[in-house]
């Protein structure tokens, strides 16, 4: 079936005849008359654990498996078509404050350059030469064919273009072309997942990969990762005739396997984590409450390590990303190495993407914007007052329900953790040689600035103040 | 932390930095800056994870005759846009100040106190020091345009706006 939402009004409209068609298919179908879809593709129809939700062909929402609980209640779309424009209270205000958000974003040469020259595969350089690019499963820090996969190569071989988001001025996006192929990406996280994860340096397969797992509506990130735990496995003797590290031959037909739940791919689609402990070797899988890592090696970016493991979804660099400051010196350089005094700064980070995910605001603008601009374009187009404070405490209100239903569902203290890798394998070179994550001592102060008890759970203090206290008495556990 | 009090702000050492409470007193006050109280108050109601207080002295002085202090550089134009001057009877360490400026520092992120100086908040000291820096510049610049006198060439589009910010 498919929802439609027409003039706010939802129906449910049969979709049978679209049930097995892969995700280009079925947006074009669907979105006729302009309409957008978010959609699965044959991945989400089989409960692959890494389905994705396609949205308008090419935008993923991609981490968690979102697709598969799509899947799981038989939903294959969601149309929304109105018509329109939306109203804006204070239209000269806004558009004073979108005209200095706009001279920021320009600036910056990170937003005006980077970005919309060479898209996310940018950071593939800059992460190698930090030594903090995962490799062959996070067995090393730095990948020996990182230039051929680099957005300096992607650019140079397949980047025909680029496109951005409805009005975005950065346009962040690659559009490619690969053997008369046409589509748009890949990212930064999926050239690192089925590249240099995988201990693979052929861009060509990574392109078409990238396609392949579009059109089927899976999570390039935890695909590679999951391949990459495959690689290990086999490395170590554990799996038979399994995938080996640098074999770029096979990325397409694991990718196919997974999404059609075929052979191996049975097994993969259920991801890492349950494939390491289906073959006695859960150390493989670099997971955290399941979700596969992605591309930052928090060996070389301590505070990325916490991020990671207080994440409500698990493994994730959307909730916050500790590349800005540890990095790019965005707001200033922190030490990178040295996790002490920063459960402050990712606190806040953590909020304030809560607060941009409420507001569909794409985390790129918070590379050249301060929280000043967000509240103010958000007051200008709502008519009320909001300040950063507020915008802030609304943040830290999601992240703290989120915990709370996390706590409610049986998660602890004992999941904000990493992969024993990150905790006691040594980074093996490069400026994070010899070092592994300290988690504890960042968690407990992460813990204290939430104002959460030392076991992580939110207190009744920290519950009034936010206005949770109800949410606390139904969610936590006696 | 807080610098301790009567401390030589440009040749700071180790044992002029002082660990207090940010919500309770403890032992630590004894030794704390006199704007303890205010710094408590900024942590407490708006976003900062630091907070910077200075004495500029061409800030300073246009504080005494504007209500907001709004660059015309660059710099300041693109980072600050525009300061509220706030004003208050007792200026150093009172709970009045306390209020009004944590009050404003929710939606600023650096104020002028009258007569006084300036506080700015920030991801890290650095940042908040930053934007001191940036507003003295600003106000140096202001200063000597008045010496020059003349009509100032504007190259901002919208510059009247900036009052809106």
């Amino acid at each position: 079936m498919s929802l439609w939402i027409e003039r706010w009004r939802r129906l449910i409209w049969g979709a049978e005849a679209l049930w097995g068609a892969g995700v280009a298919h079925t947006t074009v179908s669907l979105g006729e008359g302009g309409r957008s879809v978010a959609c699965i593709g044959p991945a989400g129809e089989r409960k692959v654990l890494l389905a994705a939700i396609m949205n308008d062909g090419t935008r993923a929402l991609a981490r968690g498996g979102v697709g598969a609980a799509m899947g799981a209640k038989r939903l294959k779309a969601i149309v929304v078509s109105e018509e329109g424009k939306s109203s804006i209270a204070e239209p000269e205000r806004f558009d004073f404050y979108r005209y200095e958000s706009e001279k920021l974003l320009k600036a910056s040469p990170l937003t005006a350059h980077g970005l919309p020259e060479f898209g996310t595969a940018a950071l593939v350089n800059v992460l190698n030469a930090a030594g903090a690019l995962p490799t062959r499963n996070y067995q090393q820090c730095s990948f020996e064919g990182a230039e051929a996969i680099s957005g300096e190569a992607l650019k140079e071989r397949f980047v025909i273009g680029k496109r951005g988001c409805w009005g975005c001025p950065i346009a962040c996006t690659r559009r490619t072309e690969v053997d008369g192929v046409r589509g748009e990406g890949p990212e930064y996280e999926t050239i690192w997942a089925l590249g240099a994860d995988c201990g693979i340096d052929d861009l060509k397969a990574i392109v078409h990969a990238n396609y392949l797992c579009n059109e089927l509506g899976i999570d390039t990130i935890s695909m590679g990762a999951t391949i990459a735990c495959a690689m290990e496995l086999t490395e170590r003797g554990l799996l038979p005739q399994g995938p080996r590290f640098g074999d770029a031959g096979m990325l397409l037909p694991l990718v196919e396997a997974t999404a059609l739940r075929r052979g191996l791919g049975d097994e993969l689609a259920e991801g890492s984590a349950r494939l390491s402990k289906r073959y006695g070797a859960p150390e493989c899988s670099m997971q955290v409450k399941g979700l596969e890592m992605p591309a930052y090696d928090p060996r070389a970016m301590q505070a990325q390590g916490l991020a990671y493991a207080t994440s409500n979804r698990g493994a994730c660099h959307l909730r916050a990303n500790m590349m800005g400051s540890t990095l790019l010196g965005l707001p200033k350089l922190v030490d990178r190495l040295n996790g002490s005094g920063q459960a402050g700064l990712l606190i806040e980070l953590q909020n304030l993407n809560a607060a941009l995910d409420s507001l569909v605001l794409c985390k790129f603008g918070h590379w050249a914007l301060a929280e000043e601009h967000y509240s103010r374009l958000v007051s200008a187009v709502t008519g009320r007052r909001y300040e950063e404070a507020e915008l802030l405490q609304i943040g830290e209100r999601i992240w703290t329900l989120e915990r709370l239903i996390n706590l409610g569902r049986g998660f602890s203290k004992k999941d904000d953790t990493l992969p024993d890798r990150m905790l006691h394998d040594a980074a093996p070179c490069g400026p994070a040689e010899g070092k592994v994550v300290e988690l504890e001592p960042m968690l407990a102060e992460y813990y204290r600035f939430r104002g959460w008890s030392k076991d992580g759970i939110p207190t009744e203090r920290k519950l009034s103040e936010l206005g949770l206290r109800e949410y606390g008495r139904q969610l936590l556990p006696c | 932390m807080i610098t301790r009090r009567g401390s030589m702000l440009a040749h700071l050492e180790e044992h002029d930095l002082i660990e207090t409470g940010v919500g309770e007193n403890d032992s630590g006050v004894m030794l704390a800056s006199s704007e303890l109280v205010v710094h408590r108050a900024i942590y407490q109601n708006s976003w900062a994870l630091a907070v910077c207080h200075c004495h500029p002295p061409y800030a300073v002085a246009l504080s005494l005759v504007q209500d907001e202090i709004i660059p015309v550089d660059s710099e300041g134009s693109y980072m600050l846009h525009r300061v509220p001057v706030l004003g208050a009877e007792h200026t150093i360490g009172s709970t009045e100040v306390a209020e009004i400026l944590s009050e404003a520092l929710k939606e600023y992120k650096i104020v002028m106190l009258r007569g006084h100086g300036c506080f700015a908040i920030g991801h890290m000291l650095e940042e908040a020091y930053q934007w001191c820096s940036t507003l003295e510049a600003a106000a140096t610049i202001i200063c000597h345009l008045r010496a020059l006198g003349g009509d100032v060439k504007d190259y901002r589009k919208g510059a009247d706006r900036f009052t809106n910010w």
